[in-house]
């Protein structure tokens, strides 16, 4: 009696498992993908860049700042600011601003490079700390996630690493 | 008031070492998990053990607080030594791992029986108080960010004393956080697991070792 | 021993073709069904690529049936899934980037696409921070629509059905290795593999453990950034440093090392059975998968075929003795088809073993074959209309 409600039940498991393996594309990934969307997870800071602080009107584009992102545990990069300038396509030739990031009303960093046309030409500039809590940054291309000045498809994303770091990658 | 004030330190130095207790469990946690699994199971073996790695990480602690205490400074981030510290305290790490954690050179007992591949690695290793202290030590000394804010703080009270009691503190409100790693004790120690723990140990060795070597390559280029 | 003509337990297979055909229908349906918005909407390119699955996935089921064979078939499909898989993915990414190297710049967008490799690495920040270490999307965008909700939403459905069959019907980067493992007709290194086996087969729970910890502590994807050989094929952040140049030397050296020489001298999946921690990691759900791979204790005559035979290194005289395989079996079917006395058998738990093996066997398959056609057969779809598009008179 018993041997035969495990083979039923194993049966009936067997049976579910194919009706599972069946619905994957029509009900289980639309399922999934909004839980884990619910899920309240969030990409690391490191790659993210972190959440929003304020946004700044430029003519014709915007400058939206980030919070500082600080390392977590033993994680190897620097601590850093991260800047968007969105979007690329309606950026001037040459952009030179001076930036407040952590809004005290006083300009923090300049910030300043040539929009290449071809969007697949590598972008370099330079960022230049107006005072010490900023380190200044000489022809920055992408040397890591705490330097770096790269286009993407958000606008030309620049990360300025705070002073006081202890180790970067 | 002395008392009031040195009892406010003491109080500063547990809430900084509490709160910083995750950043201490991540830089020591991966050397005592793998450490503690080659030990055999059984919770007193197992606080006997880690109290003995905690003392010697204090040891560690300690000795660096009055080491920065008689300097009379913190240590610089541009400091120089700290690359050559950094990269010969994680080689010592690297070593002792293998000799203690991964249990090489093994001492082979003349009347070991035959055995099949997984018995002599997978045996538990009898507890050696040699192992705790050595990378108890050596992961207090390994200048891990929390120790690094400590001794900013610490260096700038106005007595040795002073000095070593804020870590003395600072060093309970993280070991606090290593109190969970008793719960290896109930593991059960199958050959496998022991062999696995041992692998992990030399893994480690090799991280901390590489991290060692390059550390040391970066000074000895860049100055 | 059981005498073999005694079939009270485990009576011959029917493989007439009628049967075969009958069997076949459904899997052939399934692959129509999944193929159709190729059809509707996509290219001449991708239509024949999807001919071309349909057919591939098809006839290899109908010879699985009408043989009783599985692992000769399943190899087939894997093979072709591990080699046509990077073909098609490097084609995309040089078309789309001119280079296999991710700049800094698709790493901060969140573009990178999700590998399926990193989910154990994820388990400890995201369980205690909220926090996925990885440098993609959460949600599928129209730049990335390989996100980490939709790449981790295939993986457990996969493992939820197959347990660790993932490793034999799903993972392209398993296919690789099992054909370098195919070439040669004889094992030159078999002496190595009797010796070390037992203890290699650990090396991935280490790993595991290893990387586990280590991306916990780092907050970074350990194995991808230093252990991941399968960068070789696919993917990785570009050369900018020092450690970058590291990583690349040694995920080099790990696949020449472990998916084509040691499974070429060997003959076993070497990075699968002794180095991948995924794979470890998906073992643990083999603890609660219903399939599973038995042995008749009657009819086993301990000729140790099996055992050589195994891919991985997953069966063990002691393990044998008791009827079993080890937890870390792929469900593969080699010591099933290799069995001269029909005493490996494919087992539902809970029923009794060796006791109508072959309803297990197609239970198990069904779902296998669906999963892989919709996963496997989409990837060898569009590898196949990648490559047409090579060709001069396309």
């Amino acid at each position: 009696m018993r041997e035969r409600l495990q083979s039923v039940l194993a049966y009936t498991g067997a049976g579910f498992m194919l009706l599972v393996a069946v619905s994957v594309p029509f009900v289980l990934m639309p399922a999934f993908t909004k839980v884990v969307g619910h899920a309240g997870v969030h990409i690391d800071a490191a790659y993210s860049g972190g959440t929003i602080a304020r946004t700044i009107q430029r003519p014709g584009y915007r400058i939206v700042v980030y919070q500082p992102v600080q390392p977590r545990l033993l994680e190897q990069i620097e601590p850093f600011v991260q800047i968007v300038f969105r979007p690329a396509d309606a950026l001037p030739a040459r952009v030179c601003d001076e930036i407040d990031l952590d809004g005290d009303g006083r300009p923090d960093v300049r910030v300043a490079f040539a929009v290449p046309v071809d969007p697949r030409t590598p972008l370099r500039g330079d960022v230049t700390a107006l005072n010490g809590k900023y380190i200044s940054l000489a022809n920055v291309a992408g040397e890591s996630f705490s330097r770096l000045m790269v286009r993407t498809e958000n606008g030309i994303v620049v990360r300025v690493p705070l002073n006081g770091n202890l180790a970067h990658r | 008031m002395a008392a009031f004030s040195l009892s406010a330190c003491a109080g500063e130095a547990l809430v900084l070492g509490l709160a910083t207790g995750p950043v201490c469990l991540a830089s020591c946690g991966p050397v005592v998990v793998p450490w503690m699994l080659v030990q055999p199971n059984g919770v007193r073996v197992h606080s006997r053990q880690l109290l003995l790695f905690l003392t010697a990480r204090l040891a560690g602690y300690l000795a660096f607080a009055a080491a920065l205490w008689l300097v009379g400074s913190t240590i610089p981030r541009s400091w120089p030594g700290r690359s050559w510290l950094f990269g010969s305290v994680q080689l010592l790490l690297a070593i002792a791992l293998v000799v203690y954690a991964a249990g090489f050179p093994r001492r082979r007992c003349a009347l070991a029986k035959p055995s099949t591949d997984l018995v002599q690695i997978g045996e538990a290793s009898p507890p050696r108080s040699s192992g705790a202290l050595a990378l108890g030590f050596l992961t207090g000394i390994n200048l891990c960010p929390p120790f690094l804010v400590a001794g900013v703080r610490a260096a700038q009270l106005a007595t040795l004393s002073a000095s070593l009691l804020f870590f003395l503190f600072f060093f309970a409100g993280t070991a606090l956080w290593f109190v969970p790693f008793l719960s290896l004790g109930f593991v059960r120690r199958t050959p496998a697991l022991v062999t696995v723990a041992r692998m992990v140990a030399v893994l480690l060795a090799c991280w901390y070792g590489f991290s060692g070597i390059t550390n040391l390559i970066e000074r000895a280029l860049y100055g | 021993m059981a005498s073999r003509s005694s079939n009270l337990t485990h009576p011959p297979v029917f493989r007439g073709v009628g049967r075969s055909i009958l069997l076949t229908v459904p899997i052939a349906l399934w692959s129509l069904l999944m193929f159709t918005p190729a059809f509707q909407h996509a290219g001449r390119n991708l239509r024949i690529g999807a001919v071309a699955a349909i057919l591939f996935m098809t006839a290899l089921f109908f010879l699985m049936m009408r043989t009783g064979e599985t692992y000769r078939w399943r190899r087939i499909f894997f093979v072709a899934l591990g080699f046509l898989f990077p073909v098609g993915f490097i084609a995309s990414l040089v078309a789309e980037r001119g280079t296999m190297s991710i700049p800094i710049s698709r790493m901060v967008s969140g573009d990178t696409p999700f590998c399926f490799m990193v989910t154990p690495s994820l388990l400890v920040p995201a369980a205690f921070a909220r926090t996925i270490i990885f440098p993609g999307s959460i949600l599928p965008t129209a730049s990335n629509p390989h996100s980490i909700a939709v790449m981790i939403g295939l993986w457990f459905a996969f493992t939820l059905v197959l347990g660790k069959a993932w490793c034999s019907y799903a993972c392209f980067f398993g296919g690789i290795e099992e054909g370098f493992a195919a070439f040669p007709k004889r094992r030159r290194l078999h002496k190595f593999i009797t010796r070390w086996g037992s203890r290699l087969r650990l090396v991935p729970w280490a790993i595991l453990l290893f990387v586990v910890l280590g991306s916990a502590v780092l907050f970074e994807p350990v194995y991808c950034m230093w252990l991941c050989p399968f960068k070789t094929v696919t993917e990785f952040p570009a050369v900018r440093n020092v450690e970058t140049a590291i990583q690349f030397g040694v995920f080099i050296a790990l696949f020449a090392g472990l998916v084509v020489a040691l499974p070429f001298l060997t003959k076993k999946r070497t990075q699968c059975g002794f180095f991948c921690p995924f794979g470890a990691f998906q073992s643990l759900f083999n603890k609660i998968n219903l399939f599973e791979i038995r042995f008749d204790r009657a009819k086993c005559v301990d000729c140790t075929l099996c055992q050589t035979t195994c891919p991985t290194v997953a069966l063990s005289s002691e393990s044998i003795r008791e009827g079993k395989t080890l937890l870390n079996c792929m469900k593969c079917g080699a010591c099933v088809d290799v069995c001269k006395k029909d005493a490996a058998v494919w087992h539902l738990k809970g029923t009794p073993v060796a006791v109508k093996p072959e309803r297990a066997r197609l239970l198990f398959l069904y779902g296998a074959w669906a999963l892989a056609t919709m996963f496997g057969g989409s990837i060898l779809a569009n590898s196949v209309a990648a490559m047409i598009g090579f060709l001069p008179w396309k």
